[in-house]
């Protein structure tokens, strides 16, 4: 909706100041003379005396204007284009002299100017050519190669996401209700490919056994943008699809389980909260059959035997390139939060149940139509993990131990976040105390002053009570 | 495969279709526009008080670069106006003095 009519806008608005640029000298021959007036004044023996007879004189108006020509010098730079001036100014120098002089001292010499005015009477932008606006044109170039190079960039990025979902159209809709819902409108849609911006798009599909919603990300590098463009020919990147299914309470058991790229495992590692809390480390793929480059975190062998089975053994070796990792857990709270947060939270994050797949689009970022077809088999690879997922559960003792880690967690985050609230609760205390005794110290009354030291001191009293009384209680 | 394990069975439920709700944090991990609209009035602005081309023309394609980078929620408002900004200050640059713009060396 902002593409073509934002680009039209922006060409034609860049062209106003080429425009404004090349407007008649007129405006410019005026409004030099006013300026160049003055510094004709200044370059030549830096009088002021004459300034105003000069300007007003139209005839001569002319003169200054031609003899100035040449100087292209800024307001304040007088001095320094003297001697740049004079260079052009040689032929001229003499003459030029002479009609000033005369203009001083007459006020009404221009005897040998006038033919010179029909030489020197070029239009302003014909004398200082093109040539010189050349950083003006580069400039303008650029803008121009970024405003291609984003309509490029953002039909192919839009046509590769339409390509991904016209190839798996069938596959979703066989296994789902609706496919490309955008909560949208009263209806549940259907077929719609969501715009979160030139390079993601995303779809949501939902109305399935085993599991709420699903929603597929394609996260598109930013060919729409130069500078991106640019940096990734430095370094090269793929175009993701990442696929994050929202599962039902009843739909997983509990465990936490990823596997993937091994430097993408060690980033999630460290960074995914479940992750870090429940897994203690990770373990090569080479064990179970998988290819060199991954690595497993798993919270038990169990879970670990049971997810990697014949099937994903085969498809993992098949396509290692375009798998880059999968995440299973019912603890899921997305990433750490970071140290420099202001809001340490007090009471532990939600967590939902997730699995969470992520793929390379084969081509490293020269994808094409082809290779989004060709990623079929990672989205069949999608619904045999959900459905494995749905019927897999853990063995008695694997689920008691996992329930058991799952309290520890929570009871420990409760004691940090505990300790964190008290302290809180005492800084508002203290607060209130120190306002309190202020107030009490302003009172000029002493009367009042002594009602409040009263009213502290009851209150002194009243804390120190409960104790005992509570004392009291228990021995009785 | 999959087809082959479920064709027993339609796995499609009808009565749990969930209608999509838009995540309700802001994507954080990329703050590309927002700082480039920053840096693109900055520059308009020196470009409008220091009478500096080469401000002025910064502030246009940090502009550019702002727009091409954005999400779809933002506002176009916004955008539009640090293009309006970005492109007064290189005309009013230009008005007050038509001199080509000097290359620092």
């Amino acid at each position: 909706m902002r593409a073509v009519p934002s680009a039209a806008c922006l060409v034609a608005l860049l062209l106003f100041p080429l425009v404004a640029i090349v407007e008649p000298q007129d405006e410019f021959a005026e409004f030099e003379d006013n300026e160049f007036a003055e510094f004709e004044h200044v370059i030549e023996d830096e009088e002021e005396g004459d300034f105003l007879s000069i300007e007003t004189e139209d005839e001569e108006e002319e003169v200054l204007w031609e003899d100035v020509l040449d100087a292209e010098f800024d307001d304040g730079e007088a001095d320094v284009q003297v001697e740049d001036d004079e260079d052009e100014f040689e032929q001229f120098d003499d003459e030029e002299f002479e009609g000033f002089d005369s203009e001083r001292t007459g006020r009404k010499g221009r005897s040998q100017d006038p033919p010179d005015l029909k030489i020197t009477n070029v239009p302003y932008h014909l004398r200082t050519s093109w040539e010189n606006f050349y950083l003006e044109i580069l400039m303008i170039g650029g803008l121009l190669a970024y405003a291609m190079n984003y309509v490029a960039g953002k039909t192919k990025n839009h046509k590769l996401a339409s390509a991904w979902l016209t190839a798996h159209k069938d596959l979703l809709e066989a296994n789902f209700t609706s496919v490309g819902d955008d909560g949208q409108g009263a209806e549940v849609q259907s077929g719609i490919l969501m715009k979160e911006s030139e390079h993601i798009y995303s779809i949501w599909c939902s109305g399935r056994v085993c599991c709420e919603g699903m929603l597929v990300e394609i996260k598109l590098l930013k060919r729409q943008d130069l500078v991106s463009v640019i940096s990734r020919m430095m370094r090269p990147s793929a175009d993701l699809v990442t696929v994050t299914v929202d599962l039902g309470v009843a739909d997983m058991d509990s465990f936490v389980f990823a596997v993937g790229n091994k430097k993408t495992i060690g980033r999630l590692h460290k960074d995914m909260n479940d992750l870090s809390l429940f897994v203690p480390d990770k373990r090569p793929g080479e064990k179970y059959g998988l290819p060199s480059g991954m690595a497993i975190l798993s919270e038990s062998g169990e879970v670990t035997n049971a997810m990697i089975d014949n099937k994903m053994v085969r498809v993992l070796n098949n396509y290692a390139e375009m798998f880059d990792f999968l995440h299973i857990s019912d603890q899921f709270s997305g990433p750490k939060v970071k140290d420099g947060d202001p809001q340490p939270a007090t009471k532990m994050p939600d967590t939902k149940k997730t699995i969470i797949f992520a793929f390379n689009v084969p081509g490293q970022g020269r994808s094409s139509v082809k290779d989004v077809f060709s990623m079929e088999p990672m989205m069949k690879l999608v619904f045999h993990v959900l459905d494995k997922v749905s019927r897999f559960r853990l063995s008695k003792e694997a689920k008691t131990k996992a329930d058991k880690t799952r309290l520890k967690v929570e009871e420990s985050f409760l004691k940090m976040t505990h300790a964190q609230r008290q302290e809180a609760a005492q800084a508002r205390r203290e607060e209130r105390r120190r306002a309190e005794k202020d107030r009490m110290m302003a009172e000029e009354d002493p009367d009042r002053q002594r009602k409040m030291e009263e009213r502290e001191y009851r209150r002194d009293m009243k804390k120190k009570q409960p104790k005992v009384k509570q004392l009291k209680v228990k021995m009785g | 495969m999959s087809a082959a394990a479920n064709s027993s069975a339609d796995p499609r439920r009808p009565n749990k279709v969930v209608r999509y709700k838009p995540p309700s944090q802001e994507r954080l991990d990329d703050p590309t526009p927002d700082y480039m609209n920053l840096l693109g009035m900055i520059f308009s602005m020196c470009g409008l008080m220091m009478k500096m081309k080469w401000c002025a023309w910064a502030a246009v394609y940090c502009a550019f670069i702002s727009f091409a980078n954005s999400r779809s929620s933002e506002d176009t408002k916004q955008m539009l106006s640090s293009f309006m900004l970005s492109i007064s200050a290189v005309v009013m640059s230009y008005l007050q003095n038509p001199q080509p713009m000097q290359p620092p060396w």
